[in-house]
């Protein structure tokens, strides 16, 4: 069995939920990222149904490209710089020669950005992939599917969260066990989540499209959850937690 | 009594009332008229002189009928066929070939049925199909063309019969010779056909019968075996052939069988899968053949090609109803068209008489026959012999009664008709009558009950809102609470969804794979894992990915590869089976071995005065194990020789000898040694326990062991009620139970988890909503001759072994019988900081423990989770009402609503108030003792 490791009696620091960044730009593109993605999903969504693999590669590069740069331009990014980066610096360094504003752009978000991909490939694709086959997934064929599934429901929900909260233990313990206030992003999480559970709904009903094949309808219904959980989580539910009992 | 349990006891009572009343509304039972019907006198005889001219002349006197079970058309017709001879019969224009169209269910008994009363057999005779020995069900009493055939010629009709016992069920005393032969082991291709064709030679020699029937079960075994493309079909398919030429030849060589009509037909086809009972193409499209040399006089114009293309799918040549036989043999055997008959006198054969006057009255007579039905259905129209204004169109904006009445307003208008028309006319007029009326009859839609479906309906939403309000009120935000009534909803909804229907089994395998990563999702909150993906949950849903995968079930993708057919457990692999079966008996065997050697040692594992729990000692464990090894040996053996006979392919990796040795083993004592031993075992701990608990002070609680032991040996039987192939399935079972154990699950999550895994289960067993997939191998066990109730139960514990086990296992989680009382003193528990977590664990054991011994002892505990057992059930059946009411004009009614509600019954009837409740019931109240 596995050890069970106690989380000691520590007082509870309840969590804060995630503000897109005070930036112009940030406010302007945090609401038309949804509507790219689906754009994209859209625009692409014909060849997804007639060859699944090649037409979801290609547009999980698009993906990961809309999302790294909606983690660089919205989010706030990890680490220890919980604010944003021009507030870090100290006041005897500036007379230092600032770093260029592409230098800290780079080290400030584009590093995380892509930390954040790279984790999100790594890691996340395989935990989903093996999460998918638990909920029923084709085990013996479809391996190519289910990984572009994997993948995409990855660069959806892993890319920004990563790029908040970086890889903290107990953070991601709480954002598995729902304890996280919403907000835009965990939102999209839960969206993407649930909306992929629900996609599984059509694939048996007899109509016999093209477009209940595996994965088309899970991943059409990620996309809608992430774009209605990204809205939801960022606007009525903000700030609330999930209740369990 | 408390106003909950009012509420509780009468929602259940409502249960079955809701039920059948809905049933008797849905199903109505089909008023059949008695009694033989004889050559009446005929109308307009004035003008057509019948009286004198007589009935048509007979052209048979001598009827062979040969039924191959599961014949489907391109058996006889196609291209891949072994029936050459046939095939060579229908060049030659001797033999004339139909599809007969058999309507849905697709099983033996009610379509004997429709071939011999020419009707349309209800619905509920599928559940008689089952209980064959009812005698409602026989056809003693009710007008068939074997009774006509008896009652010709003054009483002088002998029949023969040789093949399935089906028919000598249905037509108790018919047969002057017989030899029954039933269906037991599918697996037996041979046996049953050279126990039907031995007879033949003999027979064909004989003179003093008027009509053999044979019925050759040995295709359809293969079907079910192998599928229609197996290896043994074409064989067989030669074998059936070969029969056809003997006696083809007999009846062209032997004078006595001059006049002999020489019948082949199936009684239902198959579908890709080898399996019937649905409404799939291949199911409801067997062959039907009419062979005699006198038929090359018809079949001259006729389509003699062979083998054939077909029109549709497996539509070969013209498309003919089942219900057609009937009135065809009584034209071409002399005989008045059997009463209750709605088939329709096959065109071709008219053209045998060459006076048109008797083709007239052959169709005449068939109308007046089938009209007496409509009118009987129809009270209130006119259907009588007054000429009122003819009509030429019955059109649209009729009722399909006043349809039929305008149509036949046109046969009396053209029958009493002076001026000279072509007699073709006259025909074509009452064929419109004949195929209108079969065709309105046979869709029952006017035939429902509405009033019983409504009253139906309310009471079981009644019993629903009983139930509802004998709930406790808890917080007001559960999530088990949401999830529970998320259930609820989402099946309610999906019932309406015939492909949900048939796919049911994905709905609840998705719904349990969100719970019990919920479950994981909840159990995060506490303790984090540093190595979660070996967390109870998630161990959970991996296995819960296994049993999904065990049997593919439903329609759609009931081909596709699953663990019971892939080559793990085939051929000379099936040692990998037979190991995990073996693991699982002698798990079993040793849970079973624990439990009397603790009655042995007459412990009730009371804590010691120093606070131990005592154990058994290794030689009362010895001896608890040599008195229930036997039990747990000949359960096993048993299961073998069954299985060697049944599904040999499962055995063929085991040694010879042991199988030679096995086959020879008498099952039903074998069965009847387990049964018995395991009723012995059940009197011997409830006897223990008894004593144990009066002996026990009033203040000191048991520990519910004997609720353990009984499920333990309720397992045994559950497991000697399944298929060799499924039992290692048991073994996950008990992983999933043993991991339930761990998590910490409120009651109401322990209800929800006993439905969930219960509706799961029934289905990864291979169980569907469809009536093919009902498995009757097991419920025979131990049953000699023939016992409605002891088959319905093991037939009932076969099909939902699953569902009972997680039923059981819900009681037993839910009162925590049989765990291990430590009695932790937590206020003695060192306090310092270094053991602090241990500390927290034993006082979370501590309460746990008694959080449980305090649930076993109140009933209130019992009530909610039966409350919410009766929540579910009623509201399904709610659902599942609406939806054939709401749907029952829908083309799938008998196709897959029907059937989901004969299913909705047994899970209500059986399953809820037989199993949830009362056996749940029992096991709860001897776990308090």
């Amino acid at each position: 069995m596995a050890t069970v490791v106690q989380e000691p009696a520590r007082p509870r620091v309840p969590s804060a939920p995630i503000d897109i960044l005070n930036t112009d730009l940030a406010k302007l593109y945090t609401h038309i990222h949804p509507v790219l993605l689906l754009s994209v999903y859209a625009f692409k969504f014909n060849s997804i149904v007639e060859n699944p693999v090649t037409a979801l590669s290609e547009t999980l590069v698009a993906v990961g490209i809309l999302q790294v740069v909606f983690s660089a331009i919205c989010l706030p990014p990890t680490g220890g710089s919980a604010t944003p980066l021009g507030d870090k610096r100290k006041p005897g360094e500036k007379k230092k020669g600032a770093p260029s504003p592409v230098a800290s752009a780079v080290n400030g978000t584009v590093i995380p950005a892509f930390l954040a991909l790279v984790l999100a490939i790594i890691a996340g694709i395989p935990i989903l992939g093996v999460l998918l086959v638990l909920f029923g997934a084709p085990i013996s064929t479809h391996w190519e599917h289910t990984a572009l599934c994997a993948a995409h429901i990855s660069f959806l929900t892993a890319i920004p969260l990563t790029y908040v909260h970086g890889v903290d233990g107990s953070t991601w313990r709480e954002i598995v066990s729902l304890e996280l206030p919403i907000d835009e992003v965990y939102g999209c999480l839960i969206g993407t989540m649930l909306g992929a559970w629900l996609g599984a709904v059509p694939i048996p009903l007899d109509w016999d499209r093209e477009w209940q094949k595996w994965p088309i309808t899970i991943v059409t219904g990620a996309y809608i959850g992430f774009a209605v959980g990204k809205s939801v989580g960022g606007t009525l539910l903000k700030g609330k937690t999930v209740l369990f009992g | 009594m408390a106003p909950q349990s009012l509420h509780l006891t009468l929602a259940n009572l409502l249960i079955p009332v809701a039920i059948l009343t809905f049933a008797a509304g849905f199903f109505p039972y089909k008023p059949f008229m008695p009694g033989l019907a004889t050559f009446e006198e005929l109308r307009w005889d004035d003008k057509w002189d019948w009286q004198r001219r007589g009935t048509p002349e007979r052209k048979f006197d001598r009827l062979v009928f040969m039924v191959v079970d599961a014949l489907r058309s391109d058996f006889v017709y196609g291209n891949g066929s072994g029936m050459e001879f046939t095939q060579s019969l229908i060049r030659d224009g001797a033999a004339l070939p139909f599809t007969a169209h058999a309507t849905s269910p697709t099983i033996t008994m009610p379509r004997v049925k429709a071939i011999t009363t020419g009707s349309i057999p209800s619905f509920l005779d599928v559940i008689l199909n089952f209980a064959e020995s009812d005698t409602t069900s026989t056809l003693a009493a009710q007008d068939t063309w074997l009774a006509q055939l008896r009652a010709q010629d003054g009483g002088k009709g002998r029949l023969v019969m040789y093949g399935d016992d089906t028919w000598l069920k249905l037509f108790p005393g018919f047969f002057e010779r017989q030899d029954g032969t039933s269906s037991f082991f599918v697996s037996d291709f041979t046996e049953v056909d050279n126990n039907v064709t031995r007879h033949v030679p003999g027979e064909l020699l004989n003179t003093d019968w008027n009509a053999m029937i044979m019925h050759y079960l040995g295709l359809d075994h293969i079907g079910h075996k192998t599928g229609p493309l197996g290896p043994n079909m074409i064989p067989k398919q030669v074998e059936m052939d070969s029969i056809v030429r003997d006696i083809y030849t007999a009846i062209e060589n032997e004078e006595h069988l001059e006049n002999t009509l020489f019948v082949l037909a199936g009684d239902h086809g198959m579908n890709e899968g080898g399996n019937h009972g649905g409404s799939a193409p291949g199911e409801t499209s067997p062959a039907l053949v009419f062979m005699s040399p006198k038929l090359k006089k018809i079949t001259e114009f006729t389509d003699r090609t062979s083998p054939a293309e077909p029109k549709g799918e497996f539509e070969y040549y013209k498309k003919v109803e089942q219900s057609d036989i009937a009135p065809t043999l009584a034209g071409l055997l002399g005989f008045p068209v059997p009463r209750n008959n709605l088939g329709v006198f096959i065109e071709e054969f008219l053209f045998l008489w060459d006076d048109a006057s008797d083709r007239i009255q052959l169709l005449l007579r068939n109308a007046e026959q089938v009209k007496k039905i409509v009118e009987a259905t129809y009270p209130n129209l006119y259907f009588g012999y007054d000429r009122k204004d003819f009509k030429t169109d019955c059109g649209q904006s009729l009722s399909d009664g006043e349809k039929l009445a305008c149509k036949w307003s046109g046969v009396v208008d053209i029958m009493g008709t002076f001026a000279t028309i072509h007699p073709r006319l006259r025909i074509s007029q009452l064929y419109w009558f004949l195929r209108a009326a079969q065709e309105t009859m046979s869709t029952t839609a006017s035939n429902y009950d509405v009033s019983k479906l409504v009253l139906g309906t309310s009471i079981a939403f009644a019993a629903f809102s009983l139930a509802f309000f004998s709930l406790n009120r808890t917080r007001p935000f559960s999530f088990t609470g949401i999830f529970f009534t998320l259930t609820l909803l989402l099946y309610g909804v999906l019932m309406f969804a015939s492909s949900y229907v048939e796919e049911e089994q994905n709905f609840w395998y998705w719904m349990t794979s969100a719970w019990f990563f919920y479950l994981f999702m909840q159990a995060s909150r506490e303790a984090w894992q540093s190595w979660f993906i070996f967390h109870p949950a998630i161990v959970l849903l991996f296995l819960h990915r296994i049993t999904r995968r065990w049997n593919q079930t439903g329609q759609k993708f009931a081909g596709a590869p699953d663990i019971v057919h892939s080559s793990l457990f085939r051929g000379s692999s099936s040692v990998v089976l037979w190991s995990l079966i073996g693991a699982c008996y002698m798990d079993i065997t040793m849970r079973l071995a624990r439990h009397v050697a603790r009655s042995v040692a007459g412990k009730d594992d009371p804590p010691g005065k120093d606070g131990k729990v005592e154990e058994t000692n290794e030689g009362e464990r010895l001896m608890g194990m040599m008195a229930v090894f036997p039990l747990g040996a000949t359960a096993f053996v048993f299961k073998l020789a069954f299985t060697v006979n049944d599904a040999p392919e499962l055995t063929r990796g085991i040694a010879h000898g042991m199988l030679y040795w096995a086959a020879s083993l008498e099952l039903v004592g074998l069965a009847r040694m387990v049964f018995g031993g395991i009723a012995l075992v059940t009197g011997w701990m409830v006897l223990y326990e008894w004593r144990a608990s009066r002996a026990r002070m009033s203040s000191e609680q048991g520990n519910g062991n004997l609720a353990v032991s009984l499920f333990d040996l309720f397992t045994l039987f559950l497991i000697t009620q399944t298929k060799a192939e499924n039992i290692p399935l048991y073994l996950i079972f008990r992983m999933q139970t043993f991991l339930l154990s761990f998590l910490d699950l409120s009651p109401t999550a322990i209800s929800l988890t006993s439905l969930l895994l219960g509706q799961t289960t029934f289905f990864a067993l291979g169980n569907s909503n469809a009536i093919s997939s009902i498995d009757l191998s097991n419920s025979y066990n131990g049953v000699s001759g023939y016992n409605v109730l002891a088959v319905g139960a093991l037939l009932f514990a076969s099909n939902w072994a699953g569902p009972i086990y997680w039923s059981l296992v819900g009681v037993l989680l839910l009162g925590s019988h049989g765990r291990k009382q430590r009695h932790i003193a937590t206020g003695e528990l060192d306090a310092r900081d270094w053991v602090a977590v241990e500390r927290e664990h034993l006082i979370k054991l501590a309460e746990r423990e008694k959080e449980g011994a305090e649930r076993r002892q109140d009933p209130g505990a019992w009530r909610q989770h039966v409350g919410l057992l009766t929540l579910f059930i009623s509201g399904a059946t709610v659902a599942v009402m609406l939806a054939c009411t709401v749907l029952r004009q829908h083309l799938f009614i008998w196709t897959v609503f029907s059937p989901k509600y004969l299913f909705a019954m047994a899970w209500g009837v059986g399953h809820h108030l037989g199993v949830d409740v009362l056996l749940g019931g029992c096991l709860w109240w001897l776990g308090t003792w």
